[in-house]
């Protein structure tokens, strides 16, 4: 019955065939027989076998041995608890000790309820103590963040919070310190955890040790809700449940999904949902009233407002987007303006090529590839979180992570992924030039990624597509600008748009954003009150809940209602709108079958090969000594990350990367204080120097690059 | 103080170094040092496995594993495209134990001409000495020795590295020896991969305790048929240096073969027991291991004798406990010494390791009830053999051998509300003063 890579492993009994080398628990677990573990989990790399909760026994071994650090091996004979007097014996021994220092606090614990270590003491535990002494106690609990707190007492010292650490994020932040009984989890050098990925161990912790601030006292699991939904923070799209009570969303939890986010997220997916109760958030439409400047009005006078205006722009309406709109959003405004007003103007943030289409592949492919190409020179982590976290896997799975094409790894690799971060890309267009060039097409474990600043940019270009073919007319003057979203309404170039503008209509979330410069403001709303889809980097269509709804009618419904007055029919539901530009776009899906953990479908007419022009590389600098800035949008910035007060303290540091050569050229090395120049002006920061990053840029978070652009001469202060 | 040295012979491991230590080249190469390495580099590597197979040397670090055959583990060059690492464990911290440390002073070359077969016997380019960090004389006279070796050439093209510890007792234990030497915290790993596969760096890594290492030149020289002669062939072949300590009156390191009793150890070589006292126990082995009572001392100290009565060879301490000794001071130091030396990686020892010095010390103080015994024995239980590696065991195996062997004198301190012992720590003859002896005598004088 065994073939080479099946073998027989006899578990309790039950035979079961599986591939050589599985894990015991998961071999356990395909025969339906549960081996419970703490600190085992695969995606933290090798198991370490240091809890003893998975104690089997297996025969022709003396000793109990960790199921978790065992594979199957043909012919293995095991008996877990159900049916071995030892192995139960173990395992509640295990969880006798695990207990004897526990402070037993679940009633005021908020991981009460939904903790593994009570589930497990409940299954396999001994029902009473029989430790009479003092227990380990420590200070508690300690804030290792402004996000995460850290209960040692409660602490199982599973260390997957350390190795999640050391061999995930690869941060090395989380260390265990002290010996034996005083082991403590802590951070190195006491400094706050800090980093894009922090959060994740809340969810590894399998105990209330490590617990989101945010969360604290918050909710208990019978009168919560997770509701499935994806990230709308940035392109990568991460699944996820949001957990509702009583209408509000009370803390971002990971939902697995293999392909694109393996289970883990990034903080501001994660801690960035408390933007919703911002203290700014508009609620009520305001409309500018002659000589009494800006008042609420109702959603009558709003919608009246709005027709006015609509009309009174005579065809000349530009819209400005986000790339946060759902697809269904972007397709009801356009046809709103396309097909009501005659419009078919709208300006994007950024360029979305459909040129990668010929080299879809999932995120985890990343994973598998020999050489992963980064282009660009804007941080990975800062512009789509999680592919950093697989590019940071292929690399430990032995791949080489090139900056260049031209690499001589890239060579004779069988597998190779390119990976396109920074500006300049065309939307995607180069790096598809780059991977057509390389001859990717077809070849498996091949492709492009292009990593896009807006979180379905890709999806709002398909629907205003869908909408209609006509050409927008050129215009020399605006008649009226709807501006769609938080971002479009924060972006300069749009502010300058709407100085051109004879009216402006605002859709946003926050005063903040809104207030001073439109006719009249309509409330935004978030991704987590929207029901819809995204088309997130990889090409993947993937669909938004409604996790709570929104303090006012959603984008879908006023627009249908604005719609219906220009005789325009528009439904009010993503559904159905969805239903009209699926044809156009999606081969005719339904919104039913886009599914919790959608599968990467691709583009039915997408291009098999590519014919971009090349595109030239931007100049070298014209004095032959300065560097090339490059001034990034951080991960932690945009309207949504300024209103989560505990996030702050991750904003970026007041620093210039610069590479190694450049660094020593100048004398200059980490903690350095520099002085950045260009054209008159001049910062000061503190230099980084990152042996990664290539020559001849320097490279700064927008927000701390002040009047820089260009090439900035840099050097050491005194 | 200088540590006492004797033997009982045959003199195989400190031969030549019994009144003078051979620490320079000159003096080691006259009494026929680095011989064995020529010879034994003109033989195939699978020759010299095969003569340390045939000779039935065995680990001295504790294990007592057949030497032969773990170089025998290790796959050949052809077979992996990684290193091959020789690693000898000379972080020697068992309690009682200082054996490794007077080679090391004594025999320095020896221990490095045996490095360097091995090497050679597994192919091995690169050989690690793990030492002890407290081990600063120790560490300069290797030190010294290997730039004599190295200046002399007779590295050949194996490079030597001595690495200082830095003071946890867990990095004696071989993977955790292996982690603290790739600059990681020092936790022992799950076996199996086991280090013949994936060790230093996870590359095939041949581990070795000093001693072990130290009697591979004598097995060449005297060849393995007659070096499997000596002692009690043919399990416990070879001599040992045995760590006679506690209360007698020649305590030292004393070379001697398996098979010598603890009688003839305690008695004639070391004198018998000091000050006209009784003797009580034997620490045999190390701490780690059950005590043996008095009555057992005229057990052969071989790896079968032993084992029949539970008991285990070590790495050779013999430690001679007289009647002044609370056994439950005793087994409550041992405890404490593990609850402190436990790495904090697995459940049962991190949290058993305490739990066990709580019992213990409600003993001591005498408020325990008769209940506890039952319990201490379970927790006891509960921890052996079910830890990720043997440091659990080590503080359970001798504080249960405590218990049975010598349960009269736990109720003793039950019964009196205290220890009985008098005011003073009964532990002050039987090993180095610290303040973590821990102590609770009863109010009234006691009888002893």
């Amino acid at each position: 019955m065994s073939t080479p890579d099946a073998v027989r492993v006899t578990i309790d009994g039950q035979d079961v065939h599986i591939a050589k080398g599985t894990g015991l628990v998961e071999t356990a677990l395909s025969a339906g027989i549960e081996i419970p573990v703490f600190c085992y989990e695969p995606r933290l790399g090798e198991p370490i076998g240091a809890c003893r909760m998975c104690l089997v026994e297996v025969e022709g071994m003396p000793k109990l041995q960790t199921a978790c650090t065992m594979t199957a091996q043909d012919g293995m004979v095991v008996k877990t608890a159900r049916t071995s007097k030892k192995s139960a014996e173990g395992q509640n021994a295990t969880l006798e000790f695990i207990l004897v220092n526990h402070p037993l606090d679940c009633p005021v614990c908020d991981k009460g309820g939904e903790c593994p270590l009570q589930d497990l003491t409940f299954r396999y535990g001994p029902g009473k103590t029989r430790m009479s002494f003092e227990k380990t106690t420590f200070e508690k609990p300690i804030p290792i963040s402004p996000t995460i707190s850290l209960d040692r007492e409660r602490c199982i010292l599973c260390y997957r919070c350390t190795r999640f650490s050391e061999s995930v994020s690869e941060d090395g932040q989380l260390v265990a310190r002290n010996r034996g009984a005083m082991s403590v989890i802590t951070t190195f050098a006491d400094e706050p955890y800090t980093g894009p990925f922090t959060g994740n161990v809340t969810e590894l912790c399998p105990v209330g040790a490590l617990l989101p601030t945010q969360y604290r006292f918050e909710a208990r699991p019978w009168e919560i809700v997770d509701v499935p939904t994806v990230c709308g923070m940035c392109p990568v799209g991460c699944n996820t449940h949001a957990t509702v009570r009583e209408g509000k969303v009370k803390r971002i939890l990971s939902r697995n999904h293999p392909e694109i986010d393996e289970g883990w997220l990034c903080d501001k997916g994660r801690f960035g949902f408390t933007h919703l109760r911002a203290a700014d958030r508009i609620v009520d439409p305001i409309k500018r009233v002659r000589r009494r400047g800006f008042e609420p009005v109702s959603w009558d006078d709003a919608l009246d407002e709005a027709e006015r205006l609509l009309r009174a722009a005579h065809g000349r309406v530009v819209v400005a987007l986000s790339g946060s709109e759902t697809v269904e959003e972007a397709y009801a405004l356009a046809k709103l303006v396309r097909h009501g007003a005659g419009s078919h103007e709208a300006v994007l943030p950024e360029e979305i090529s459909d040129a990668l289409d010929a080299y879809r592949l999932p995120l985890s492919a990343i994973a598998g590839a020999q050489v992963v190409v980064v282009l660009g020179d804007e941080p990975v982590a800062e512009r789509a979180p999680i592919v950093d976290l697989w590019i940071k896997q292929a690399r430990r799975k032995g791949a080489k992570v090139v900056g260049s094409p031209d690499d001589d790894a890239v060579r004779g690799a069988e597998r190779v992924v390119l990976v396109w971060s920074g500006p300049g890309g065309r939307g995607g267009a180069r790096v598809a030039e780059l991977a057509e060039r390389l001859g990717l097409a077809g070849k498996p474990g091949c492709g492009a990624f292009y990593l896009p600043q807006t979180p379905n940019g890709r999806g709002v270009a398909d629907a205003w597509s869908a909408c209609s073919d006509d050409e927008p007319a050129e215009a020399d003057s605006i008649g009226l600008l709807i501006v769609s979203g938080d971002e479009a309404a924060g972006n300069d170039n749009v502010r300058a748009l709407a100085e051109r503008a004879d009216s402006v209509i605002v859709v946003s979330m926050f005063h903040g954003l809104a207030a001073g410069w439109a006719d009249l403001v309509l409330p935004g709303t978030s991704y987590l009150e929207r029901d819809g889809t995204y088309v997130n980097l990889e090409g993947r269509l993937q669909r938004l809940r409604q996790t709570v709804p929104p303090p006012g009618p959603s984008e879908l419904e006023w627009i249908s209602q604005l719609a219906a007055r220009l005789g325009v029919e528009l439904a009010p539901d993503a559904p159905a709108v969805f239903a009209e530009l699926s044809a156009r776009c999606y081969g005719g899906l339904s919104f039913g079958e886009v599914g919790e953990r959608a599968p990467l479908r691709g583009y039915v007419d997408a291009p098999a090969h590519v014919e971009a022009p090349p595109v030239p590389e931007p100049a070298p600098s014209t004095n032959g000594h300065g560097l090339r800035l490059v001034a990034y949008k951080p991960l932690f910035s945009g309207p949504a990350v300024e209103r989560v007060t505990e996030l702050q303290f991750q904003r970026p540091q007041a620093e210039v990367e610069l590479s190694a050569d450049d660094a020593k050229a100048r004398g200059i090395s980490t903690g350095d204080s520099v002085t950045l120049g260009s054209n008159g002006s001049s910062v000061v920061l503190r230099a980084r120097v990152n042996k990664r990053l290539r020559a001849s840029i320097a490279r700064v978070a927008v927000e701390h690059a002040g009047g820089l652009s260009g090439y900035v001469e840099v050097t050491r202060n005194a | 103080m200088e540590t006492r040295i004797g033997a009982e012979p045959p003199v195989v491991i400190l031969d030549g170094a019994l009144e003078e230590p051979l620490r320079d080249l000159d003096s080691y190469r006259a009494v026929g040092g680095y011989a064995q390495l020529e010879r034994a580099r003109a033989m195939t590597p699978q020759q010299v496995t095969e003569a340390l197979i045939q000779s039935n040397l065995r680990g001295r670090g504790g294990a007592f594993f057949p030497t032969g055959r773990k170089a025998s583990f290790i796959p050949t060059p052809d077979k992996v495209a990684k290193p091959i690492y020789l690693t000898v464990n000379a972080d020697e911290s068992e309690p009682g134990t200082f054996k490794d440390r007077e080679i090391m002073l004594r025999v320095p070359h020896r221990l490095i001409e045996g490095c360097l077969i091995a090497a050679h016997a597994i192919q091995s380019k690169h050989v690690f000495i793990y030492i002890r960090g407290e081990y600063s004389t120790e560490y300069e006279v290797l030190g010294a020795a290997l730039a004599e070796v190295r200046a002399a050439g007779l590295l050949a093209d194996v490079e030597l590295t001595i690495h200082r510890g830095a003071g946890a007792y867990i990095c004696g234990e071989e993977t955790a020896l292996l982690e603290s030497l790739e600059g990681k915290r020092g936790q022992p790993r799950s076996k199996p991969p086991f280090p013949a596969i994936e060790g230093l760096y996870d590359s095939p890594t041949l581990i070795n305790n000093v001693e072990t290492i130290t009697n591979v030149p004598k097995v060449l020289e005297l060849g393995p048929e007659e070096y499997a002669q000596i002692g009690a062939p043919p399990d416990s072949t070879g001599t040992r240096v045995f760590c006679l300590s506690g209360n007698v009156v020649r305590p030292g390191a004393y070379e001697a073969p398996h098979g010598i009793t603890v009688r003839h150890l305690i008695e004639d070589l070391g004198g018998g027991i000091a000050d006209g006292r009784q003797l009580k126990a034997v620490m045999v082995g190390g701490s780690s291991f059950p005590v043996m009572t008095a009555d057992q001392i005229d057990m052969r100290l071989d790896v079968d004798s032993l084992a029949q009565k539970g008991l285990f060879i070590g790495s050779g301490v013999i430690t001679a406990i007289d009647d002044r000794t609370c056994i439950v001071q005793f087994a409550l130091r041992i405890a404490q010494f593990y609850m402190h030396e436990s790495c904090g990686k697995c459940t049962p020892c991190r949290v058993g390791t305490r739990w066990l010095v709580q019992l213990v010390r409600s003993f001591e103080e005498g408020s325990a009830s008769e209940e506890d015994f039952d319990l201490l024995l379970d927790v006891c239980d509960r921890i052996i053999g079910k830890c990720l590696c043997v440091l659990g065991d080590s503080a359970a195996m001798p504080v249960a051998s405590c218990v049975t062997k010598f349960r009269d004198e736990f109720r003793a301190h039950l019964e009196h509300g205290g220890c009985p012992f008098g005011e003073d720590s009964s532990l002050a003859h039987l090993f180095a003063p610290s303040d973590q002896h821990h102590h609770n005598p009863v109010a009234q004088e006691a009888p002893v």
